[in-house]
């Protein structure tokens, strides 16, 4: 019974996951590196969020609104004025840059809001019970918008223009260009998505979690392990690699001493990549 | 502000890590292989060397392995322990390419990181061990804070001088040549596999002594010591120093030692105020590190050198 | 005869669909001593066997024995150092090393091994390498380059380089592809002195070619591939005469051309 406990706030724990890995994933298969300063646009999104609803007083939805307005506006701009001059440097370097990016916005984030454990003004969670396993509103919230963000993601990416183009960009940014895409509006598009929904996931995190200015690189370690095992492929990959390392670390504290829960999400994606080089998708990067 | 101290922390710890930063150059820079969780193996040697030299546990302490040998053995245990790491860690993920690799080996340096912390009985979890063992005393007249700052000196030349000798070898070249390209050096019979992981593994030898080193200097090893900080910076140094050379590797590492050595060491007022200039220090590292990979100043530099 | 190079009945697949081989797999096999042109029209699967058989790709099935040993399954590496040389179809050099050193870095060099860097007990072979090296380079006609850099090579030259690199390997068998494209008819005439110079001196050659002209004039062998599959093999003699060759490919308005020329 314990057991199914934790398999369910693992789902919740999976479910914030995929919302903070899918824009990762996104810049990840069009702009082709690793962005490890994503995890501090959640940072940015949730410390504005805090801002403006503790400090300020404001309501929690219009302050999330501007927290993710927050987000999506640095994230662009970063990825105009950092990425983009040094978009054809290769996958190396473009990701050892996202490392100084992320050096900066966290150093900026300390600076501005400083040490200390902060908590949104929001009521708690009041949990409910179904046939004796407990779940809360919050988890219950991370569920909701995960669906919604993956969904109207993939719906975005299949019907619209700008979706084409971007699918078009992830699978060959060359021929993509010839074939009349956009490249640097569709980037620009894809930098403004994926900070976006760094900024959901940002605020998803303010509230459910208590902040701190660590908070972001604790982040990226799993984002990073549920890219990972995601490899290359669709959304759905990263949907359901966000499950298994979400299940996997909560439903681990069972087992072993809790201490050991962000471990379990890289023991994974270790096993994985020693068998499966190219992460479940199987597909190779070029 | 004491001048001296800071020109000897600076040398010392600057040392130290340009150790670690020559045996990243070695495999970015000639392996094409990126290693993230540097950290690990600087770590591995200095819990090591702690393990190896601690007197038996006692009282309220919660490791249960010291075994309280001459700081020599604890040495050579260090270099070997960096290595062992490096084989656990580089044969299951050396055939990773890339951005892999680079994540695998970060995963690696966060699990040894999480067992340092948790495994009580490695080395007191998160309080550590401290008075660790510290051979080098007065010399005479000489103070152990110089000689130490010899020492650390003499190992960054010496690792400085054998990576040499490597790179230009002919194994060297078989190296350069696998990096600029995989497949034409399989075609004359270079195998990229054996190479790379040759490279990793002698690299981690050096990183074990740096750790064991830096325990001796700061006579305790905590978890808090081995975060994932570590490695970005000696990242930051390798791209700071530019990444095909030696001395730039040391450059770089000196140049980003002294400019937080300079920020920690400036009185500040209050509290807050130190704290502010820690984060404007990532900041500035965060700035300098991207221009730097964005105008490759140093690539410029080396190019005009070389036309004249 | 003993044969160098056995192929049976290999197939290759590229997601779900036959590249190589048809129904039956594809076989042949090549003479020590003989140089065999490999023809057939673009996209008809030849710079694919040339990647089966130096271990770039792996066959779906058949087998590849080479020199006695199967090589089917071996990595590139191992071939190579078994005697099996090859060029690329677009030329690959090793960009930060010199043009001499793109040449001397091919050879099968004893002090390269990893305990040497520090005695320097590599200083021997590098004298006598950078000789061999440097003959080399008179031969091909690159000898006013050795110095630069091999960035500063035309594609002409980067493919001589090419070659060089792997004639300093001394192998028993070298597959070369397309080594005229690009080239103008001055090296063009020193590589094909070149080839028949080490062919005299025993090594197997196979070459990929399309300008026939070239071709015909160095081989005594050729294959014919299309789709994968031997349409057919002979003399240049018999090919020229096969008309099931000739409506397949030599009948086509390239290659009537180039014929010409």
């Amino acid at each position: 019974m314990l057991l199914l406990q934790y398999i369910v706030s693992g789902v919740a724990t999976g479910c914030f996951l995929i919302l903070a890995t899918i824009g990762f994933s996104l810049t990840r298969h069009v702009e082709g590196f690793l962005n490890i300063a994503h995890a501090q646009l959640l940072g940015v999104s949730a410390f504005s969020t805090w801002w403006i609803n503790v400090v300020l007083g404001w309501p929690l939805i219009p302050s999330a609104i501007i927290g993710i307005f927050c987000a999506a506006l640095i994230g662009l701009v970063i990825g105009r004025v950092v990425y983009e001059p040094i978009r054809s440097a290769g996958p190396a370097i473009l990701l050892i840059s996202s490392v100084g990016v992320a050096h900066i916005l966290g150093g900026l984030i300390d600076t501005a809001i400083g040490t200390g454990i902060r908590t949104l003004n929001i009521d708690i969670a009041t949990s409910y019970r179904f046939w004796g396993i407990r779940i809360t509103d919050h988890q219950l919230l991370v569920v909701a918008l995960a669906v919604i963000a993956s969904a109207s993601l993939s719906l975005f990416l299949a019907k619209s223009r700008t979706g084409l183009a971007i699918r078009a960009m992830a699978v060959n940014p060359s021929l993509a260009a010839s074939r009349g895409v956009d490249v640097k509006r569709t980037s620009r598009a894809t930098w403004l998505l994926s900070s976006s929904l760094a900024g959901l996931a940002g605020v998803v995190l303010a509230i459910i979690a208590t902040l701190s200015t660590e908070i972001a690189f604790e982040q990226i370690l799993q984002i990073l392990a549920v890219a990972i095992l995601a490899g290359l492929g669709s959304l759905f990959t990263v949907i359901w690699s966000g499950l298994i390392i979400g299940i996997a670390m909560d439903a681990s504290v069972f087992w072993i001493p809790a201490g050991y829960r962000p471990l379990i999400a890289f023991g994974v994606v270790i096993i994985v990549l020693v068998f499966r080089p190219d992460g479940l998708s199987g597909r190779r990067s070029s | 502000m004491n001048w001296l101290q800071v020109i000897l922390t600076v040398v010392t710890i600057g040392s130290i890590f340009s150790v670690v930063t020559l045996a990243l150059n070695l495999q970015y820079a000639r392996g094409g292989m990126i290693n993230f969780g540097v950290v690990a193996y600087f770590a591995a040697g200095a819990y090591i060397y702690a393990i190896f030299t601690h007197p038996a546990p006692e009282g309220l302490d919660q490791y249960i392995i010291g075994l309280d040998w001459p700081w020599w053995a604890g040495f050579i245990a260090a270099g070997i322990a960096s290595l062992l790491f490096a084989v656990l860690t580089g044969w299951p993920t050396l055939r990773l390419r890339g951005e892999y690799l680079a994540v695998t080996t970060f995963a690696f340096a966060e699990v040894l990181y999480s067992f340092l912390l948790n495994e009580r009985r490695i080395g007191n979890g998160a309080v550590g061990l401290s008075n660790i063992e510290r051979p080098i005393r007065d010399w005479g007249t000489i103070d152990e804070k110089y000689i130490f700052a010899i020492v650390a000196v003499a190992l960054m030349f010496l690792t400085a001088w054998i990576f040499r000798k490597l790179l230009n070898s002919p194994y060297g070249r078989a190296l350069d040549a696998i990096r600029d390209d995989e497949g034409a050096a399989q075609a004359i019979g270079k195998s990229a596999k054996r190479m790379r992981l040759q490279v990793f593994l002698l690299s981690a030898i050096p990183i074990g002594f740096a750790g064991a080193l830096y325990a001796m200097y700061m006579t305790l090893v905590s978890p808090r010591l081995f975060t994932a900080e570590v490695s970005f910076i000696v990242w930051i140094a390798l791209v700071l120093g530019g990444e095909r050379t030696i001395w730039g590797a040391m450059a770089g590492t000196f140049g980003l030692i002294l400019l937080e050595e300079v920020i920690t060491s400036l009185p500040f007022e209050s509290v807050s105020a130190a704290q502010n200039a820690a984060a404007m220090n990532h900041v500035v590292t965060g700035l300098l590190f991207i221009a730097v990979l964005r105008w490759q100043p140093f690539e410029w530099i080396s190019k005009k050198l070389e036309k004249k | 005869m003993k044969k160098l190079l056995q192929v049976s009945n290999v197939t290759k697949q590229f997601g779900g669909l036959r590249a190589i081989g048809g129904y039956n797999g594809l076989s042949f096999d090549v003479d020590p001593g003989s140089f065999t042109g490999l023809i057939g029209p673009n996209g008809s699967g030849k710079s694919t066997i040339f990647n089966l058989l130096s271990g770039f790709l792996k066959p779906n099935s058949g087998s590849i024995v080479f020199d006695g040993n199967d090589i089917t399954t071996a990595p590139p590496e191992a071939i190579s150092e078994r005697g099996l040389a090859r060029t690329f179809q677009t030329p690959r050099t090793f960009s930060s090393l010199t043009v001499i050193d793109n040449v001397i870095v091919g050879a099968d060099n004893p002090g390269e091994r990893l305990r040497f860097s520090w005695t320097g007990k590599w200083r021997n072979q590098e004298a006598e390498l950078k000789h061999e090296a440097v003959e080399i380079f008179g031969r091909v006609g690159l000898s006013h380059r050795v110095n630069d850099r091999v960035g500063d090579l035309s594609g002409g030259e980067l493919r001589m380089l090419e070659v060089a690199r792997q004639m300093i390997r001394k192998p028993k068998l070298i597959l070369l592809d397309e080594p005229t494209a690009g080239v103008d008819p001055k090296l063009q005439q020193n590589l094909a002195d070149l080839l028949i110079a080490i062919h005299r001196k025993g090594t197997t050659i196979i070459v990929v070619e399309h300008n026939l002209h070239f071709l015909l004039d160095l081989v005594d062998n050729l294959l014919v591939i299309n789709r994968g599959e031997l349409l057919a093999k002979g003399s240049p003699e018999e090919i020229r005469s096969n008309p099931e060759v000739v409506s397949a490919y030599l009948g086509g308005q390239d290659a009537a051309q180039s014929y010409k020329n």
